[in-house]
């Protein structure tokens, strides 16, 4: 087994009188494609964004490897190695598509306003540098010949690829996928699936929220599932998919069997 | 309308080096001999035409060029922005008039002095957002003016007189002849908008554009937005700063009156009237703003009006001001070639 690179613990946060996650345990092992499923409103967003900082767990912790991240700057965050895409697309969309991947890996730069300001040789030489990162970023993606197209005016399909590009501009050890394939046809799919595949392959480790069931099963390597924020589930996808706890919180139990 | 950014945009694209150099220099040379066209239509009927090139049209340029940093570019509302410049102008008032220092060397004292206040306002305030933020720098603008006006130390309501002009630079700064003033002015306004162009095309300027366009997804992203915010601030400022050194030592006499709320909304108007975050847009903005109610001087009380009126009817024309921030796309991608998504 390789060795546990992301460890939610004992993760409970409240919202007023709702508890939206309760007590749940998640281990991302590095290299895997992890799952995260569950029927609306169970918290799957929810442990996004106590992940990445959005929101500070009531109680529990969220582990980088051995540091505690919970608690930290959304931006600190990023900076340590985690990078996420939105359930709802949040471009910059004033912004050209290169412009939006240069932003994310803007966070490995070091020169500041005041370097910027005075053109330093370091300066040009990190700009430079991003310019050509982004690029190879968008090739991997698929999606280069928009780099000079404005964000807002992609196709939907390219807005959503371009959020994962974007993400993997801030070289994270860990991408979260918060679902990248809402909305998209059966042979873009496919073609997702293909793209996340090649992203693991390439060293990163994934976290993935998805609806698509046959997605999932296709990639993932193991399943979790979330129901009312408890986590109901944690096993391989054939074995998670005759849960039969995990059917029941999808379709309901019968009354007579209850 | 003919699109006149798009027009511009494409020329310098398509343009060389040397072509680049010459059109700047042409421009330059034709804005630098503006206060030789005093006797044309230009003429400004009360103020002498050189005089009003300096301010309010040159102050106004400059302010609304590190206004727009703030308000354009970073899309935080400022509307207390008057305060810098009167920090600016009142170091040089005080600095001036009670110590030997002349005006060059308490330039960077007093763009320090509004730097400083600007961090003062930000760490505070720019936990806030949109309305909020716009009340609380409405209130900080007030503030600064209320200090000054019951400040006896400071000449209170009267103000600082007798603030010495800048030495001259192997000429000398007149009051009848203010066409050194312009053209320093000018040097100043360059010199801005070379450093705010280099910003805006590296990694400040991406901050500055995610933070204005989403500021959560910007943070998510690894921007550090608090601290590009508060660099907003203090580099806008900086500027007002600057200005109002200059318009202190070119003004002789400053006092509260000179640094209302109403200041700071008409260098919001330059900004919106020309066009938010367009540099170039900011700057014929500030112009024509700057510009009328001293050409229509003559219509007396009625000039307000009319000034009004032109602002209603143009942002009714021109919503996104005169020359937007729209940035047009580089290249039209070929249909078919490739990616299938």
């Amino acid at each position: 087994m390789s060795k546990t690179i992301l460890n939610l613990k004992d993760l409970t946060i409240k919202f007023g009188g709702v508890t939206a996650l309760n007590n749940v345990n998640l281990e991302l092992k590095e290299g895997e494609i992890l799952a995260l499923i569950g029927p609306n409103g169970a918290g799957k967003t929810t442990v996004f964004n106590l992940i990445t900082g959005v929101y500070k767990p009531t109680s529990g912790n969220v582990f980088l490897g051995d540091v505690a991240i919970d608690g930290k700057k959304r931006h600190h965050i990023t900076k340590l190695g985690i990078a996420r895409t939105f359930q709802n697309i949040r471009l910059f969309g004033d912004m050209t598509t290169l412009e939006n991947v240069i932003t994310g890996t803007d966070v490995r730069n070091k020169v500041g306003l005041i370097g910027s300001m005075f053109g330093t040789p370091r300066s040009r030489r990190e700009e430079k540098a991003s310019v050509v990162k982004a690029h190879e970023i968008l090739k991997f993606i698929g999606i280069d010949e928009y780099a000079d197209r404005l964000a807002k005016n992609l196709p939907y399909g390219v807005q959503r690829r371009l959020e994962i590009a974007r993400a993997l501009g801030t070289e994270p050890k860990i991408l979260l996928l918060d679902e990248p394939a809402a909305g998209f046809n059966p042979q873009e799919k496919v073609e997702l699936a293909a793209t996340i595949k090649k992203i693991r392959d390439a060293g990163y480790t994934i976290l993935l929220i998805e609806h698509d069931m046959s997605l999932i099963m296709g990639i993932s390597d193991r399943v979790a599932v979330l129901d009312f924020g408890q986590k109901i589930a944690d096993d391989l996808p054939s074995v998670v998919q005759n849960n039969p706890q995990v059917i029941a919180a999808y379709l309901g139990v019968p009354e007579d069997a209850s | 309308m003919i699109n006149l950014r798009d027009k511009g945009a494409e020329f310098w694209e398509r343009s060389n080096r040397p072509v680049r150099v010459l059109t700047v220099f042409a421009i330059l040379a034709v804005v630098a001999a503006l206060p030789y066209a005093g006797n044309t239509f230009l003429q400004t009927p009360v103020a002498a035409f050189d005089a009003v090139l300096v301010y309010p049209m040159g102050m106004f340029i400059l302010m609304a060029l590190g206004l727009n940093v703030v308000v354009g570019k970073s899309g935080m509302l400022d509307l207390g922005y008057v305060a810098f410049f009167a920090v600016g102008a009142y170091t040089m008032a005080i600095l001036g008039t009670r110590t030997g220092l002349n005006t060059w060397e308490i330039m960077p004292i007093g763009i320090a002095a509004a730097m400083f206040a600007g961090v003062l306002l930000a760490i505070p305030t720019l936990r806030l957002r949109g309305d909020y933020l716009a009340i609380v720098t409405l209130g900080f603008g007030e503030i600064v003016r209320v200090t000054a006006l019951n400040s006896e130390g400071i000449g209170g309501a009267l103000g600082i007189a007798g603030i010495p002009f800048p030495p001259g630079l192997g000429f000398e700064y007149q009051l009848l002849d203010q066409k050194f003033f312009y053209w320093t002015i000018l040097v100043m306004i360059v010199l801005v908008i070379w450093v705010i162009r280099r910003l805006t095309v590296r990694r400040p300027g991406r901050a500055w554009e995610s933070i204005r366009q989403d500021e959560d997804a910007a943070e998510l992203m690894g921007v550090s937005t608090y601290k590009y915010k508060i660099w907003a601030f203090v580099f806008g400022a900086a500027i007002g700063g600057g200005a109002g050194v200059f318009y202190a030592s070119r003004s002789m006499v400053i006092a509260p009156d000179n640094f209302t709320l109403n200041t700071s909304i008409l260098i919001l108007a330059c900004v919106v009237f020309g066009g938010m975050g367009n540099i170039w847009g900011v700057i014929v903005g500030a112009t024509i703003l700057g510009y009328l109610p001293d050409r229509f001087r003559f219509l007396s009380d009625a000039r307000l009006l009319l000034f009004g009126l032109v602002l209603v009817v143009f942002m009714n024309l021109r919503p996104e001001g005169i020359l937007p921030r729209k940035k047009r796309e580089k290249a039209i991608v070929k249909k078919g070639s490739g990616a299938s998504i």
